[in-house]
């Protein structure tokens, strides 16, 4: 039921382009664009595909940059601001929204999201 | 210098932005912090090493600049907001 490619179970009775959405870094023009490239077709499922055609795929997203490499670079962008001690990287720090969204209400994502890692390290850099 | 940045640059043509600065000279011979008040100005690879006092419209803050900063706006470096604190009123 569950196709394991590098690291990511696929649901297998989905159909290619939406299961390759399940990787980070890959969304829908993404997709798209390689199943094109490969000519699968738009309602090929991912059982269907052939070993050969699953093996052409596994080679296309080894050459992207996605999942672990695409986070490290995110993580990356932001511990260069943090390092150097810009207001981007502060803001990132404390956890508040970095391009000048109001903070009196609202700001939910950034509360959620900024400086989550930064503060769990302890501030390490 | 991040990706980015490169990608939402203004038109190379133009080149970085920068204010002149009129004490670089002396700066870069004697080593005394330059006051300014550009905060818009680009960190230009011949700042590396020099001190600036970068205006937050308020104070002026010192600013040592560094290799990675290169690429940057001055006034990133000089936070122009302050913490909020409760503090307790004098006169009651």
């Amino acid at each position: 039921m569950v196709l394991h490619l590098l690291g990511v179970n696929l649901p297998e009775n989905k159909i290619v382009r939406v299961a390759l959405t399940y990787f980070y870094g890959i969304g829908h023009k993404t997709a798209q664009r390689i199943c094109s490239k490969l000519s699968i077709h738009k309602t090929c499922k991912l059982h269907e595909l052939s070993e050969s055609q699953i093996q052409q795929i596994s080679m296309e997203l080894s050459n992207m940059k996605i999942e672990t490499d695409l986070k490290r670079e995110v993580i990356n962008n932001i511990m260069h601001h943090r390092s150097i001690g810009t207001y981007k990287g502060k803001r990132h720090a404390m956890g508040y929204p970095v391009r000048g969204q109001r903070t009196k209400t609202n700001a939910r994502t950034a509360r959620r999201l900024n400086g989550r890692w930064i503060r769990k390290e302890g501030f390490s850099t | 210098m991040q990706r980015t940045l490169a990608v939402l640059a203004r038109s190379a043509w133009k080149g970085p932005f920068f204010v002149k600065l009129p004490e670089f000279r002396q700066a870069q011979t004697t080593g005394q912090p330059i006051k300014t008040t550009a905060r818009s100005c680009t960190i230009l690879p011949i700042f590396v090493g020099l001190k600036f006092l970068v205006h937050n419209g308020k104070d002026y803050i010192p600013v040592t600049i560094t290799e990675e900063m290169v690429g940057h706006k001055l006034g990133e470096f000089s936070p122009t907001r302050k913490k909020f604190s409760f503090r307790k009123t004098k006169n009651k």
